[in-house]
């Protein structure tokens, strides 16, 4: 009964309600929470390699001739023959999980726009919950253990992670206008480092007990997390009665022409809940298909874009503690430590770049600008010296100008793209694009990994960061067309409002 | 012998041993293990099996075998002047024998692992041409006699300061496993392969809490959030 009123404020003040009910702030935090803990597990599945791998192996011992006994206790696990064996498979297995992830993006957006955003969010999480539990808890305690059953699981895993991303974005480009996306989206976008966090302190929580209960761990919360989205979250302003965006201004005119049919609708519901279907069938919109967004202008652009872009990001996430402690010889538990602060400058650049695009109302300026100093900072943090404040200080850099364009393209961009003028009002294309842009992007990534692994055994580190700064470089590139569009607009609606005003 | 970290034989081994005895009870053997009856008649009389089992009166021989008091245990064997070139197959059966003699046998080499688990050793003896088991630091006394060698006191190689220093790896203690042998068992609460898990996870905490926070944090948001949407 208090919707009804809600309704009728609405229209006067939309802008105001739209950032103050405490649904908004229920969504943030489920949508925020939901992909924290499925990074929250990949992070775990990294930080527990080393016992892993020690469960896979044999006792290694330098003299051959003293076999350590009891042979169960010691020598009974013959899944590889070394660690190195199994270090470089359980590399193998990030690979195909990225792979994975990037097919899985692209189907899980599309399945995300046709069936319900929660459902599948749901589904995914609890689902991949599973997987993660056969893979680390049950194998274990079964003591079966074999690469090719190891494989199949992985593989499913990256299916069923991929549903997060583009449904927790989809739900967020719902609920919060483009007026202060970049902003939302750019704090939003804290949630895979928080995440990445999360899954390290759980793990090392429980890692003493068996690596068995980091997964047992993480997978349940990642469960529980599954449940309380299924019973909590709206994806859509729809739902409780609010009026859906109207993400552009001029859009203003459509919105107020949807809203005596919405709360019809309301009033509807009230009485009889039978009848919802019918109402709801007509206004449900037609999703788009797969090529038709990915002929929406700026999508191919955008993809390609973050392909390189993530590359450079996920490489420092997957190297950049392995780099420190090879390059600079510095503790493996001190390098993890100390590549946070790549993350703390992603978020910081990510919300504060997002803030700049939000008042300038356009986005791409505000990357390029952005990336160009990433190339600076990359020259510079591959010259940075043996000292960890200095180096910390650069990588916070590198982080603000590398990681906050990412984190912008990969949400609060997607969101636009998705919910840009032309598929307003009679299409849903929200999760499928962002499951576009993120999946070319996890390509990217994935390759990324591989040609990193390749350049730096054979040509040295400094020519990864040539590498980093060559693809930093087509990032530019790729988004220089959509550079000329805004600047030619931002152009345009100045010289409207000087007119005008 | 046994599962992983457990101390002690684990049910394979007992299911093992109740198979061992069954079979020795229904072929009539004169010992309890096919060991005692590898070598026909009883121990030889001048024999130090013979002797010492004569010197506990808890004691019994049967076979070639001295065993009590405990069912089944064989704590000393007499395997002498059995022309043996190799050990029985059911020698790991006498792995509590304190006294054994191997001597006048044709006996060529004796692997070090057949003493495995041969932790109450305390006196073997073996014909001249073959070492003491585990090599002379493992002994505190070695005899020789016209034919015979006779090695006496094992020692613990874990205390050992010398060329045998082992080292076990972490979390786990070095434990004598027969002469001049040693094993590495899980210390303390550490257990599982390779000692790597210590303590046993509070399942029952973890799922009590977890299912709790999710009842009603799910109760919370339904009841803030999805009570008044529309199903769709």
């Amino acid at each position: 009964m208090a919707m009804p009123r809600i309704l009728q404020r609405q229209p006067a003040n939309r802008s105001l309600v739209s950032h103050c009910t405490h649904h908004h702030i229920a969504v943030f935090l489920l949508t925020f929470f939901s992909y924290s803990l499925l990074h929250a597990s990949r992070k775990t599945f990294s930080n527990v390699k080393v016992s892993i791998s020690s469960q896979w192996t044999p006792s290694y011992l330098n003299t051959t001739a003293l076999e350590l006994q009891p042979y169960e206790l010691w020598n009974s696990s013959h899944l590889f023959p070394n660690a190195e064996d199994a270090t470089l498979f359980l590399g193998t297995l990030d690979t195909i999980f990225l792979f994975s992830y990037a097919v899985g993006l692209f189907v899980s957006g599309i399945v995300g726009d046709r069936l319900n955003l929660r459902w599948v969010l749901s589904f995914g999480m609890c689902s991949s919950a599973l997987v993660e539990f056969a893979f680390g808890t049950l194998t274990e305690w079964l003591h079966f253990y074999n690469k090719w059953f190891y494989c199949c699981l992985w593989v499913v895993n990256g299916l069923l992670q991929s549903t997060g991303w583009p449904c927790v974005v989809a739900i967020m480009g719902n609920w919060f206008g483009k007026a202060g996306r970049g902003f939302v989206f750019g704090l939003w976008s804290a949630c895979a480092s928080v995440g990445n966090i999360l899954g390290a302190f759980l793990a090392s929580c429980v890692l003493q007990y068996g690596y068995e209960y980091a997964f047992l761990v993480t997978a349940s919360v990642q469960f529980a997390g599954g449940i309380i989205v299924f019973f909590g979250l709206l994806i859509s302003p729809k739902e409780v009665g609010l009026p859906e965006l109207g993400d552009e201004q001029d859009g203003s005119a459509e919105e107020d022409a949807n809203k005596p049919l919405i709360s019809n609708n309301e009033e509807d519901e009230d009485d009889q809940n039978y009848s919802i279907q019918a109402p709801d069938t007509i206004n449900q919109p037609k999703p788009i298909g797969f090529f038709q967004a990915c002929c929406l202008p700026g999508v191919l652009l955008y993809s390609l874009a973050y392909a390189c872009l993530k590359l450079v990001n996920y490489s420092f996430f997957f190297w950049l503690p392995f780099y420190l402690s090879n390059n600079f010889g510095w503790k493996e538990a001190e390098a993890d430590q100390l590549s946070i602060w790549y993350d703390v400058g992603g978020i910081i650049g990510g919300t504060i770049q997002g803030l700049i695009s939000d008042m300038l109302q356009k986005r791409a300026p505000v990357l390029v600008i952005s990336l160009l100093l990433a190339v600076g900072s990359l020259f510079g943090y591959s010259r940075s010296p043996n000292s960890k404040p200095i180096n910390a200080f650069i990588m916070a850099i590198t982080g603000f100008f590398i990681g906050g364009p990412s984190n912008m393209i990969s949400s609060a961009i997607s969101a636009d793209l998705g919910r840009q003028e032309l598929v307003k009002g009679n299409s849903e294309a929200l999760a499928t694009v962002t499951g576009i842009v993120d999946g070319t992007g996890s390509i990217g990534a994935a390759v990324g990994q591989y040609l990193v692994s390749l350049i730096q055994d054979n040509l040295g580190w400094m020519w990864v960061f040539y590498f980093f700064i060559l693809m930093t470089s087509s990032t530019i590139l790729f988004i220089s067309p959509l550079l000329v569009r805004e600047i030619r607009l931002l152009l345009h609606e100045r010289h409207l409002r000087m007119r005008t005003g | 012998m046994g599962c992983p970290g457990a101390s002690g034989p684990g049910p394979r081994a007992w299911v093992l041993r109740l198979l061992l005895g069954l079979a020795a009870w229904r072929g009539g053997a004169g010992g309890r293990s096919p060991v005692c009856g590898c070598c026909p008649g009883p121990a030889r009389n001048g024999s130090s099996v013979a002797s010492y089992c004569r010197a506990h009166p808890a004691l019994e021989l049967r076979g070639r075998c001295c065993v009590g008091p405990e069912p089944g245990a064989i704590v000393g064997l007499d395997l002498g002047n059995c022309s043996l070139t190799l050990l029985c197959a059911g020698f790991p059966d006498a792995s509590a024998a304190v006294v054994i003699d191997l001597t006048e046998n044709p006996l060529e080499n004796i692997p070090n692992a057949s003493f495995q688990g041969f932790t109450r050793l305390q006196s073997i003896s073996l014909p001249l041409a073959l070492e003491c088991p585990g090599g002379s630091m493992a002994w505190d006394r070695i005899t020789t006699h016209s034919d015979s060698r006779t090695c006496q006191g094992q020692r613990n190689p874990c205390n050992s300061s010398g060329e045998l220093a082992w080292l076990c790896p972490e979390n786990s203690l070095c434990s004598p496993d027969g002469p001049g042998l040693v094993q590495c068992l899980c210390s303390g609460s550490y257990h599982g392969y390779k000692c790597l898990r210590e303590g046993t996870f509070p399942m029952l905490l973890f799922y009590g809490i977890l299912g709790a926070v999710t009842t009603t944090l799910s109760l919370l948001a339904w009841g803030t959030q999805r009570r008044k949407a529309k199903a769709s």
